[in-house]
């Protein structure tokens, strides 16, 4: 996600906000050595808060940022928002380990085939996972262009260098907090009106799906056990595990379990320690999951006082958003990669661009082809006369040319005879006997002989009519021979160019 | 000396040595632009000069067909002697037994440079005899074409021709 090894040097603290729970939740973390330590935490007031107005509650003012750009200040946090992962969905693929461009070409027609919409309405992003027997695991992760287009609008105002998606920082607020030796695991974290259960391989989100219950839903059913109940907690627990709202949502998690193809695999619920999500996790168990609470870790990271296990887990969302930030590179699904520039990432102008050396280079340019084109102009007649000398010590181009010329005008002057009498023949049936052939230069050429009759006569001068370069057949003269009662006659015509006038040598 | 130069005075003289500068290098320019074009008309007429001379491959083969061997033509006392003794060599080769082969006054020719001079034949022979003398004429290499071609058949031995024929060369 980073653009330079010169940001990785510096990005010493990262500042993240989300949507979380109906109101945006800010926090700042720095590093010091490997050492985690969370500045602030921040809660938006009004539950439908402005992103760029929230931020600058926070203290994150975008012109103290882009102050920072021009004075080369990098302490300044790197700015990310979180992106609720409701609307995106996650697919996996299997494919042969090829090279990244062809793995991108494999990528691109796969998903056309399982994404429910058209692809030139989605957006996806992808990553791979290397696999045993030379296979890549692929994670696509897609969403409706639109949808994001709309929450672009609306973290615009914020200017955030990265926008990542939530439940990528739950996997990584997981893994760096609520500590754990396992890399492959179902996460499942509980937010007011919903639950993310993600699916972490080798330390890495890999699905995710969100469910309709969240912790609203369980404190209302366990309210509604309170009232009916002064039991102790076990009793409570026991008729928490036989409500209707429990029974969905064990059920939604063998669900999503089974799309994960993780039945049995462990489950682990992150937690603040409260009974409520005790609970929960019972209620897992005693479904036959292998769920277990996941509790921060405050060791982990230095916090302020009074910044406890509570708000840790409250803040768990941002948290792990600034904890992916602070990594460099980000190794976050980008699903934003087309439809959000951050404005300091804008692409290096290439120094071309510039309009004098750009003038400057056309400038050289035009003067190098002006030296071209007069280098050639100036050799080219030298290096062909030099060239046929050397091919043929007695060549003169003036007398090669003459010799070309006279041969052409010669061919031009060769009548083919042999086709001409050939033509003649073949015009002439049985019966047809010729006594005289004349052709002459400039005059038409002339047959004489004698026909059985009219007809053969007749349809000798259109077989001949008909031939390839013979023009004008015309009888001149024909008479019935009173002894041998045969008609005597003379046709004449033109033979190609030959008997033309114009064509005299 | 510089020093006791006022500002404007070096000014001026910055103007006249760009002024001198400039014009140098209109007066070079012109003179290397005249040659390239030069350069150009030469090259031009030299790739005038090749076209004439690179013939593409099919027309070359048409002509070969029609004009296979051919000499430069000499002047015209050794033209006329190298044309008749080939002419001559012909007809006996298609056994043609011809009575003496006549010059015919030369003619001019669109030829630039060159005139025709006519050789006339007159024989008695057989039709096979005279097809073969028609298929070796291009095998002259100073026939430039036939100009006349007479034939009579006899009436008592159809299978006996009376031959006419003319035929031309170019001489210097």
């Amino acid at each position: 996600m980073s653009n330079n090894a010169n940001d990785a040097e510096s990005r010493r603290s990262a500042a993240a906000i989300a949507h979380v729970d109906g109101r945006l939740k800010a926090v700042q973390i720095t590093k010091q050595g490997e050492a985690f330590e969370v500045l602030w935490a921040k809660s938006s007031k009004a539950p439908d808060a402005d992103w760029a107005g929230f931020a600058s509650e926070c203290g994150l003012s975008i012109a103290l940022t882009e102050q920072a750009k021009t004075d080369g200040d990098k302490t300044l946090p790197w700015r990310v928002a979180g992106f609720g992962s409701a609307g995106v969905a996650f697919y996996h693929l299997d494919l042969p380990a090829a090279k990244e461009q062809e793995l991108a070409a494999m990528v691109r027609l796969q998903a056309e085939t399982l994404l429910p919409l058209p692809v030139e309405q989605m957006e996806l992003t992808w990553r791979t996972r290397p696999t045993q027997a030379g296979k890549a695991a692929v994670t696509i992760a897609a969403a409706r262009r639109e949808y994001l287009q709309k929450f672009v609008e609306n973290v615009r105002g914020l200017e955030p260098a990265e926008i990542l998606l939530d439940c990528e920082a739950i996997v990584k607020v997981w893994k760096e907090l609520f500590v754990s030796d396992e890399k492959d695991a179902v996460i499942v974290s509980l937010a007011a009106r919903n639950t993310q259960v993600c699916l972490a391989e080798d330390g890495r989100l890999s699905n995710a799906v969100v469910l309709d219950t969240g912790m609203e839903d369980f404190l209302k059913t366990a309210n509604d056990l309170s009232d009916l109940s002064d039991e102790s907690d076990f009793t409570y627990k026991a008729e928490l595990e036989q409500t209707e709202t429990t029974e969905r949502f064990v059920q939604d998690i063998k669900s999503a379990l089974e799309s994960f193809n993780r039945i049995g695999g462990p489950i682990f619920v992150l937690s603040d320690g409260s009974s409520a999500i005790e609970g929960i996790v019972s209620c897992l168990k005693s479904a036959g999951l292998n769920a277990q609470a996941a509790l921060p870790q405050i060791g982990k990271i230095k916090v302020q006082k009074g910044f406890g296990a509570v708000a840790l887990y409250e803040y768990r969302v941002p948290i792990g958003l600034a904890l992916m930030a602070l990594k460099m590179p980000v190794e976050g699904l980008n699903l934003f990669e087309n439809l959000y520039k951050p404005v300091g990432k804008e692409q290096k102008i290439p120094a071309w661009y510039s309009l004098k050396i750009a003038g400057a280079i056309a400038v050289a340019m035009l003067a190098l082809f002006v030296i071209v084109s007069y280098a050639v102009d100036i050799i080219s007649p030298n290096a062909i006369q030099k060239r046929l000398t050397t091919s043929d010590a007695s060549t003169d181009i003036d007398l090669l040319m003459q010799r070309q010329k006279l041969i052409k005008t010669i061919a031009l002057e060769r009548p083919d005879l042999l086709d001409l009498l050939s033509i003649v023949n073949e015009s002439g049936s049985i019966g047809i006997k010729l006594d005289s052939f004349h052709f002459k230069k400039g005059q038409l050429v002339s047959i004489s002989g004698e026909a059985q009759n009219s007809d053969q006569l007749y349809k000798f001068q259109e077989a001949l009519q008909g031939k390839t370069g013979v023009k004008g057949a015309e009888i001149q003269s024909s008479s019935l021979d009173s002894k041998s009662r045969k008609f005597k006659f003379t046709i004449t015509f033109h033979y190609k160019n030959f008997t033309q006038k114009s064509t005299r040598t | 000396m510089i020093q006791k130069l006022s500002e404007k005075d070096i000014r001026a003289l910055k103007i006249g040595g760009v002024c001198i500068a400039a014009i140098l290098v209109l007066v070079l320019v012109s003179r290397w632009f005249d040659q390239w074009s030069k350069a150009k008309d030469t090259l031009t007429q030299v790739k005038a000069q090749l076209e004439l001379i690179d013939v593409d491959k099919a027309k070359q083969a048409g002509l070969l067909s029609i004009v296979p061997v051919f000499e430069m033509p000499q002047k015209e006392e050794t033209q006329k002697f190298l044309f008749r003794n080939k002419l001559n060599e012909q007809l006996k080769k298609a056994g043609i037994n011809s009575k003496p082969l006549q010059v015919l006054p030369g003619g001019k020719s669109q030829q630039a440079g060159y005139r025709l001079l006519r050789l006339k034949c007159n024989a008695k022979c057989r039709f096979a005899q005279m097809l073969d003398l028609l298929a070796g004429l291009n095998e002259n290499p100073y026939l430039v074409g036939i100009e006349e071609f007479k034939v009579r058949c006899d009436p008592k031995n159809p299978q006996e021709v009376e031959l006419d024929l003319t035929v031309s060369t170019f001489v210097r």
